[in-house]
């Protein structure tokens, strides 16, 4: 049986019924999860929705990784998609 | 931020609990059968809290201890035959506004929605100490309780070698149940020592169920000749290409001061427990226009699972008195902590006191580029160097020029260390605490402008998987 899958920008991601987005990444082995304004990497942390060091971008919406089920066919990315000196500025990005 | 608009309440109730961990859970239970009616929310798609976390897609549960898992049992029994319950999922508590509404996102109308409950429960559980240390936030870092979340959610062990460092009970039982999976870390580097300190072990006899639960994880991790160092302090981890990847690595000291190191895929760090009360609204007695304020279990005192059952049990019957009562303006309950209580806080406190790291690292003694805040990136020497232009800067006026407890997270991972650190370069004579960085206000956590401004009814999310 093939299990359903997600995108993780353009790479599909397995994973179980009721697993969250962050689980189904680091079973992939994807461990950074894109750079932040700041140039740190983006990566899950605390497990608990506290520490907000995983949000990406579900279908465009911010939403912590730890949190939010995986749904087959979302589009998940990070949440700031490139170095912030290469892109002109993300309003409210970093509320 | 805030909106103009007047909101539309639009559901009022006896009681919303914020939380469905162990405290929340029982605390809405207790209410529902004293005849209120109770809306519970949390955070994610399931209950148990961080805790009780569930395994998904049929995995395996990760081996727990008998009493927990009975006791996840009872929780879940009481709370599925208690009349009446409103329960709602993937919804966040973002604050109480000053007019008494209680604002909660549901993530999955996409919206903000006020309610006017006359009993508003906080249950938001524990959140861990994380000390600063150098490369604390690269990837591959995580927390012990993440580390441990992902496995009780998967049913798997994390893959690749694993370090677990910090101090407390909670690196042992993380281990042992990598263990009880197949996959043992590479080693525990615990700052305390637990075995030296006589007096506080000698008073956990009292405590034989805490005692038996540490035993079960030493002989765990004794057959499978993990090695639990302590006295050790993890001094700073470094990211180092190895072959085509790249790798951690954690220097640690041991506790003659002797410096060694580990290369590893993943290091877990964990100093401890706290309150995760961060923005929360404080007790309060009811007013004609604001709720009875409560807070309940780990959010209220960090003293595990068993005592935030007894609390939230103690905290229904309680609610359920005093919205009984005519004027309900009787006292909060802080001064009345329920009894059993008192023997939990005894145990944490042993706990606490066997496990006190050996050489604590003072915030001071970090280096200056040791990132405070993660959020905003701010530095041990952004700070010094702030204070070193002005020393009476103000916690609010060091947040404001600084940015630190500023960022996504809220200072929940930073408050505590940059208040300890601003009091140890101040040498402050009261200490400052970390809630005169994060200060009050909602939302207590980052949502959407577009679930705030969301009309009622909303269409739902853009979410192309849901047919």
């Amino acid at each position: 049986m093939t299990r359903p899958t997600f995108f993780w920008m353009s790479r599909p991601i397995p994973f179980s019924d009721g697993e969250s987005i962050a689980a189904a990444l680091t079973a992939a082995g994807i461990v950074s999860l894109g750079r932040d304004p700041v140039g740190q990497s983006a990566r899950y942390f605390c497990g608990i929705g506290a520490c907000q060091a995983c949000t990406v971008r579900v279908a465009g919406v911010p939403r912590e990784a730890c949190l939010t089920r995986a749904e087959a066919g979302a589009r998940v990315e990070p949440l700031h998609p490139a170095p912030l000196h290469l892109v002109q500025g993300e309003p409210g990005d970093a509320a | 931020m805030r909106p103009d608009a007047p909101r539309k309440i639009e559901r009022a109730m006896d009681v919303l609990v914020v939380g469905g961990g162990p405290a929340g859970m029982a605390c809405a239970s207790a209410c529902a059968r004293q005849g209120l009616s109770v809306t519970l929310v949390d955070q994610r798609a399931s209950l148990g809290g961080a805790i009780f976390r569930q395994p998904v897609g049929g995995a395996a549960p990760v081996p727990q201890p008998a009493s927990s898992r009975q006791r996840w049992r009872r929780l879940l029994a009481d709370l599925t035959s208690a009349p009446g319950l409103d329960l709602r999922l993937e919804t966040l508590f973002l604050g109480l506004e000053a007019d008494g509404l209680a604002l909660i996102e549901d993530r999955n109308a996409g919206r903000v929605l006020s309610l006017r409950p006359r009993a508003l429960v906080l249950a938001t559980g524990a959140v861990e100490r994380i000390l600063p240390r150098p490369g604390w936030t690269l990837p591959g870092v995580v927390t012990a309780g993440g580390l441990q979340v992902l496995m009780k959610e998967t049913g798997r062990p994390p893959a690749g070698r694993v370090v677990l460092a910090g101090s407390g009970p909670l690196l042992l039982a993380v281990a042992a149940q990598m263990t009880g999976l197949g996959h043992p870390p590479l080693a525990i580097l615990e700052a305390g020592d637990p075995l030296r300190r006589w007096s506080a072990g000698l008073a956990l006899i009292a405590h034989p169920a805490l005692l038996r639960e540490a035993a079960g994880y030493l002989a765990t991790l004794a057959r499978a000749r993990v090695p639990w160092h302590r006295g050790a302090v993890l001094r700073r981890i470094a990211a180092e290409s190895e072959g085509e990847g790249e790798t951690l690595v954690a220097t640690w000291t041991d506790r003659r001061g002797a410096s060694h190191s580990l290369a590893a895929d993943r290091i877990a760090l964990h100093d401890g427990l706290a309150e995760n009360a961060f923005g929360l609204p404080e007790d309060a007695a009811a007013s004609p226009r604001r709720p009875l304020v409560l807070r309940i279990g780990d959010c209220r005192a960090a003293l595990g699972a068993p005592a935030a059952i007894a609390d939230g049990t103690a905290a229904g019957e309680r609610i359920a008195a005093r919205l009984a009562s005519p004027t309900g303006r009787q006292a909060t309950d802080a001064e009345t902590e329920p009894a059993a209580l008192a023997r939990h806080r005894a145990a944490q406190g042993h706990i606490a006191r066997a496990f006190a790291p050996l050489a604590p690292v003072s915030p001071a003694d970090l280096a200056d580029d040791t990132v405070l805040c993660r959020c905003e990136g701010r530095t041990v020497g952004d700070l010094k160097r702030l204070l070193a232009e002005d020393e009476g800067l103000s916690p609010r006026e060091l947040k404001l020029s600084g940015r630190f407890a500023m960022g996504a997270c809220q200072g929940r991972f930073c408050a505590a260390n940059t208040a300890a650190l601003t009091s140890s370069l101040t040498g402050a004579t009261t200490p400052f605490a970390p809630g005169a960085f994060t200060g009050q206000r909602w939302p207590i956590r980052p949502v959407p402008i577009a679930a705030l401004a969301a009309p009622a009814p909303a269409p739902s999310l853009p979410d192309e998987s849901q047919t």
